[in-house]
């Protein structure tokens, strides 16, 4: 295989295999604050480490705020270029003409800076997919022009907000596939920040990424915790599973061999749904596999139970199409159903903590 | 699983989330028809074919001889240029002679990809050549992209229709959201292999099911699978019991 790209996040690498794939555009998708621009910072960090020119485009925070941001780690970015595509104050009197951002903002070094760009009093500055993608093109031509170097990463932060300020209708899906070329075309590693804003529509980015990395975020009594995974990597294996993750001083820091609490200790359950869909996935596999067991011996007694088989199908079925409540329910009545044919209790017992059947009628 | 294999000249769907497998799956599909000395064509809407040529890599199958055909529309421009539809332009090349880069979008003009000129394109290479396996990858990509000025569901009823009257086997990949319910176009195929993806605490966990299958008996249970150097394979299990270690 080919080089890798560092990801700069300790731990995250080995999760890769190494690192990304080059010239490739990813995904790194999560809840509000559950660290995506950390982490791309870490990305560009690393790049700058090894000498790499990188660029941030940012459209959701001002370059000044995350220079501060960023000081609170203690990182120097002094060095990366920044692309500062956040949209003016629209401006409401129709005196001010609107323009392009495209057509009048420049890359600036992250050290020069300083306080929030002020609106002007006569124009205010639109973003559009079009005006980004000329700024970052014009760019890319300027760098290779004066110092022969190409950009080897860059971070768009975040596409989520392109998506909701600077494109509207169906047309989305279609600038959204034509950006994701251009990043293919500029032969850099891409890093683009994502929001999932829904769950049962396919989003145009997740699935023409190459790669998606995804951040957790869940409460867990009044502690937060955090957890990293990588739900796609194109053309590498990959370590798949949950695997905890920090934000301290030094940034983020992920464990592969400390994997996310999801048998926490406590069984206080207040917040946090995906910790709580985690806790029903594997009550309904704990479930399912002891009632499997239990079918298997009763092969060997040789009872019929093909129609409790065919009750559990339609469960692991549900079980598939992530309707747990649906799964936990048909995967309880085959267990009583089951354990009434064999009139006696297995010898495994389940679980400790099996939920009591509220109402299974078998 | 599917008693034998699909019936061939037919479309299929291959369906599950990103990151399941699907193209991986499809591959294996195209590369089994290679061996066989079968002439086969793979088309790309979702990722450049160089990537899909990396990526396939580390399986080491021999796919010298698979025809891959770039239908990745080009960065849109936003000035008026001149737009060139795929049919009149692209032709597939062997997956030994595709280079390493991607290829770029030229300065004055671009290729824009829709459902009529790649249709027509096909009609035109099935003419030239008898293709006995296609792979669409994906249909979700062709119904997002090239698709803006039809109507979905019919347009992609059209679409496999054309697809049956060549008399290819082919598979189409297909999307699916985390949650909720199925895209139409897994209605309109003739059977629908579906890969599943679940998390829990040591890893992701796969398992294959096969939805529909028309014309043909098929196993009803969901069965586990792995990635492996050796692609895509389901652990149908000695007996005819369901899985455990769920």
């Amino acid at each position: 295989m080919g080089d890798r790209v560092n990801t700069g996040v300790e731990g995250l690498d080995a999760m890769l295999k190494g690192g990304f794939l080059p010239a490739r555009p990813y995904v790194v998708s999560g809840p509000t604050g559950s660290g995506k621009t950390i982490l791309a910072m870490h990305f560009l960090l690393e790049g700058l480490r090894q000498g790499e020119p990188c660029l941030l485009v940012t459209m959701d925070e001002p370059p000044s705020e995350i220079k501060a941001n960023m000081a609170v780690l203690g990182w120097s970015l002094g060095r990366l270029k920044i692309l500062d595509a956040t949209p003016d104050v629209r401006a409401h009197k129709r005196v001010r003409s609107v323009i392009d951002v495209g057509t009048t903002m420049d890359v600036r070094d992250m050290e020069d800076v300083n306080g929030m760009r002020q609106p002007s009093q006569i124009h205010a500055l639109e973003v559009s997919v079009h005006s980004v993608q000329k700024m970052i093109k014009q760019e890319f031509a300027q760098r290779l022009e004066q110092t022969s170097q190409r950009y080897k990463r860059i971070v768009i932060d975040s596409l989520t907000a392109l998506k909701m300020f600077s494109m509207q209708g169906e047309d989305s899906r279609i600038l959204i596939q034509s950006f994701m070329r251009f990043l293919a075309e500029l032969e850099a590693t891409s890093l683009i920040v994502a929001e999932h804003l829904r769950r049962d529509t396919i989003e145009t980015e997740f699935f023409l990424s190459r790669g998606e990395i995804r951040l957790h975020k869940w409460l867990d009594g009044n502690v937060i915790r955090r957890a990293l995974s990588i739900e796609k990597f194109r053309g590498s294996s990959f370590d798949d599973r949950i695997c905890a993750m920090t934000i301290g001083n030094a940034g983020i820091v992920v464990f592969p061999n400390a994997q996310a609490a999801f048998r926490g200790t406590s069984s206080e359950l207040r917040v946090g749904e995906s910790f709580l869909e985690s806790r029903i996935i594997e009550e309904v596999s704990n479930l399912l596999d002891s009632v499997l067991r239990q079918i298997d011996e009763a092969h060997r007694r040789q009872l019929p139970v093909k129609d409790i088989e065919v009750a559990v199908s339609r469960a692991m079925v549900h079980f598939q199409r992530r309707h747990y409540q649906k799964a936990l329910k048909a995967a309880l009545a085959c267990d009583a159903q089951i354990k009434q044919r064999m009139g006696e209790l297995p010898p495994p017992p389940p679980p400790a903590s099996l939920p009591k059947p509220p109402g299974v009628g078998g | 699983m599917l008693h034998g294999g699909l019936i061939a000249g037919r479309p299929y769907i291959v369906s599950g989330p990103p990151g399941s497998g699907k193209t991986i799956l499809a591959m294996q599909f195209l590369r089994e028809g290679l061996e066989g000395g079968e002439h086969c064509l793979f088309v790309a809407l979702e990722e450049p074919p160089n990537e899909v040529k990396v990526n396939m890599r580390a399986f080491r199958w021999n796919l010298d001889d698979l025809e891959i055909l770039d239908a990745n529309s080009d960065i849109r421009r936003f000035e008026p240029t001149p737009i060139l539809e795929i049919s009149t332009e692209t032709e597939p090349i062997k997956m030994r002679e595709l280079e390493e880069r991607i290829r770029k979008t030229p300065d004055f003009e671009s290729h824009e990809v829709t459902v009529h000129s790649l249709q027509q394109l096909l009609k035109k290479l099935f003419l030239r050549r008898k293709y006995h396996r296609v792979v669409i990858d994906s249909v979700t990509a062709l119904k997002y992209f090239c698709m803006r000025e039809f109507e979905e569901t019919v347009t992609m009823q059209s679409f496999m229709r054309f697809l049956t009257e060549a008399g290819v086997t082919s598979i189409l990949s297909l999307e699916l959201p985390d949650s909720g319910e199925a895209p139409s176009e897994a209605f309109l195929a003739r059977g629908e292999i579906r890969l599943h993806k679940l998390r829990d605490e040591s890893g992701i966990k796969r398992f294959i099911s096969v939805e529909k299958y028309k014309g043909s008996s098929h196993e009803e249970f969901v069965f586990p699978f792995d990635i492996t150097n050796a692609g895509v394979r389901v652990h149908v299990g000695a007996t005819a019991s369901p899985p455990s270690g769920l």
